[in-house]
């Protein structure tokens, strides 16, 4: 069973196909990669995915259930979370607030019941209160739980970012470059991290990463796009050879200088 | 991921604890004994009868502020009509309170009939005003965030301009027609005999209202509903991803909007010693944008800055009605025929506003409040598992660590 199913997506801005009919399978508890130079089209998936915007044509199966007729906030009900590649906090508010929100759509008790103040009001708040702090302390955060979130280094707001999408408890996990400005020890660790959440919480975790260290250290299968269109699938062993893929990435890091430069740093290390 | 499957590590949370039975009943008892009190010790209390109207007013116009603030302030869009549903709740509570002080036949305004009449009125004129808060707010919510703005001045200006412009003299044909000339067009309503709106709203009334929208306002912040409302503020798409839906949640607020704007209206209209006909003028685009005013400087999302906004604003413009008590100024304005003082209020206004974005852009109070709630200590234990780049960190320390453990960052 794959965990996420593309058919054939489209999606054009104007005159620009960003993504011209992707077909891809995510299986089950796996660690996918979706990479690809500047433009390919990788967050313009996630947003497809995610419903911030609407194919033009094909289909994005989920569990056997079509994701584009439903609206954003009814995917991610659905389990299906994600991270933002500019960082996209709710700024003004503290980082305990930031991950309670997202367990809002969870809250058993209503409107009236928050005006009267009732039992169930106070139960609801504390249960939800108790779980976002086990997820901060998991990321280290929960000391900072009542500082805003824009007070925040950039490492920790990525963090957060997790943790924010953690707390709906999803089926998939989408990360987008959440390795963006980290230096080797913090995207080894990062590599690390992607495997125990997968594990830890039986998640399906697609990766889009220009970090060729972590996208082959940590994916089981990668996807590559190019312009919009698929120009590679395999693992990363497959990859790496690829000749089409080293010509996409013509002029930038191929994936094969990035692993050899990894595995250069890495020796130096030792 | 269950709570169980987080562990259960033992951990206080700071969640709020819900107030003791006792402490509640007290609180409630304190506060009705206040507002009876108000009702009968206002007249010792404020003898100058201008300024009892005044303090009244600027209930009122708290009221008005707070619930602009759930749509403005918390949900962060941009209502400019909102004195429109302060005059649907004005007329609807005018019909509703004079029908029935008609019916109880009783010619004095009695405190005790107070209990027939305001209820009815509140509940009639909250419940239109939300109904027209949703014909308004769920098409334009939809869209981006401007068309409210857009819509919702159309929608308070078509309001006082129908019933302003309607004709009510001579032979007038069809229900709709009849309504309207019924509501007196620009010489207002008043009453169904026309010998003015009952004015049941006492400082019972009005402080209550104002005591019972601040609790309201204060409660629906502090919930959780508030805070999505405040996370979609900040980020929409940020809110969508976390299964959050925001026209759900701005449609709901833009009602709850409109119908504390309709209870204002109600006790606009009602108000004791107050104006005893409903005219179209009270409810001009001069209202919606005081209520702006009100909003944004005590602060955009902070119900404490709507109460010290809403009573700012409505002694100022008092202050500037004063003016035209100076000879000096009625010199200038016999001088300058076209001078007007509504006009140099918006001066004034527009002065203060740029002031304020300048020195202080996010209002007196910002999005704080004068009471912070101190969140209260949490034990932290150890997570039930950490993650693992930190265990790695913990043992040893000189090693990089992981961008997930926050020790890496300097
Ligand atoms: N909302 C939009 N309107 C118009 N064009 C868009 C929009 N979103 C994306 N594009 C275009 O679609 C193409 C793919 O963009 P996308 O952001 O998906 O690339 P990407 O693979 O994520 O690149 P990067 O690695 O730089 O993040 C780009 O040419 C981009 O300019
Ligand atoms: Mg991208």
């Amino acid at each position: 069973m794959s965990a996420l199913d593309l058919q054939g997506v489209t999606k054009t801005f104007g005159g620009l196909r960003a993504v011209g009919g992707v077909t891809f399978k995510v299986p089950e508890r796996s660690i996918f990669g979706l990479i690809g130079p500047n433009g390919a089209g990788k967050t313009t998936v996630f947003n497809l995915v995610t419903g911030v915007y609407k194919p033009d044509s094909g289909s994005i199966r989920f569990a056997g259930e079509e994701l584009s007729v439903l609206k954003p906030a009814q995917i991610a009900r659905r389990g299906v979370a994600r991270t933002f590649q500019n960082i996209r906090l709710f700024g003004q508010l503290t980082v305990l607030e930031n991950v309670l929100v997202a367990c809002e759509n969870r809250r058993r008790s209503g409107l009236l019941s928050a005006l009267l103040r009732s039992p169930s009001f106070f139960r609801d708040e504390a249960e939800m209160q108790r779980r976002a702090l086990e997820l901060l302390a998991i990321f280290d955060l929960d000391k900072l739980a009542d500082e805003t979130s824009t007070s925040l280094s950039y490492g920790n707001q990525r963090r957060l970012e997790i943790a924010r999408a953690m707390m709906l408890e999803p089926k998939i996990l989408l990360l987008d470059e959440p390795a963006a400005g980290m230096n080797y020890g913090e995207a080894e660790g990062l590599k690390k991290q992607i495997r125990w959440l997968r594990d830890r919480f039986d998640l399906t975790v697609i990766l889009v990463e220009h970090n060729m260290q972590v996208v082959m250290g940590v994916c089981e299968e990668i996807h590559v796009l190019d312009h919009g269109e698929t120009i590679a699938h395999g693992t990363p062993e497959e990859i790496r050879k690829n000749p089409k893929v080293l010509a996409a990435y013509l002029g930038e890091e191929t994936p094969d200088e990035a692993a050899s430069a990894a595995a250069a740093e890495e020796e130096a290390a030792t | 991921m269950s709570p169980s499957t987080l562990g259960d590590g033992a951990r206080t949370s700071r969640a709020a604890s819900p107030n003791p039975l006792l402490r509640r009943i007290l609180v409630t008892l304190a506060l009705l004994g206040a507002v009876v009190g108000l009702e009968f010790g206002f007249d010792t209390l404020v003898p100058d009868v201008a300024l009892q109207q005044l303090v009244l007013f600027a209930l009122v116009n708290v009221v008005v502020a707070l619930s602009l603030n759930v749509i403005n302030g918390m949900a962060g869009q941009f209502s400019i009509g909102h004195a429109g549903f302060v005059g649907i709740g004005a007329y609807t509570a005018a019909i509703v309170a004079g029908h029935i002080h008609k019916a109880l036949g009783v010619d004095d305004i009695l405190f005790s009939n107070s209990f027939i009449v305001m209820p009815a009125a509140i509940l009639a004129a909250g419940g239109v005003a939300a109904i027209f808060g949703l014909v308004v707010g769920l098409p334009s919510l939809r869209l981006r965030g401007d068309y409210l703005a857009i819509v919702t001045l159309g929608f308070a200006e078509i309001f006082r301009l129908v019933i302003a412009t309607a004709q009510t003299g001579g032979d007038v044909e069809g229900p709709i027609a009849k309504f309207l000339a019924y509501l007196g067009g620009q010489n207002g309503y008043a009453g169904p005999d026309r010998n003015g709106v009952p004015q049941y709203a006492g400082p019972f009334w009005i402080f209550g209202a104002a005591v019972v929208a601040v609790i309201i306002a204060w409660r629906l912040k502090f919930s959780g509903w508030g805070r999505a409302l405040r996370a979609l503020r900040e980020d929409e798409i940020a809110t969508a991803s976390v299964g959050v839906d925001p026209t759900r949640y701005k449609v709901t607020s833009f009602v709850i909007a409109a119908t504390g704007a309709g209870v204002a209206g109600a006790m606009l209209a009602s108000m004791r010693n107050g104006n005893p006909t409903v005219q179209p003028d009270q409810f001009t685009f001069a209202y919606s944008f005081d209520a702006i005013t009100m909003v944004i400087l005590g602060g955009s999302g902070s119900v404490s800055g709507a109460i010290v906004g809403g009573v700012f604003v409505t002694f100022t413009v008092k202050m500037i009605e004063q003016l035209q008590r100076f000879e000096s100024v009625q010199a200038l304005q016999a001088a300058y025929p076209s001078l007007d003082l509504n006009a140099l209020r918006m001066v004034v206004y527009a002065s203060v506003l740029i002031g304020l974005m300048i020195l202080r852009p996010e209002g007196i109070f910002g999005e704080r409040e004068i009471i912070r709630r101190k969140p209260r200590q949490r034990v932290s234990h150890a997570p039930p598992e950490p993650l693992p780049a930190r265990t790695e960190a913990e043992a040893n320390p000189e090693s990089e660590t992981g961008p997930l453990t926050g020790k890496a960052e300097k």
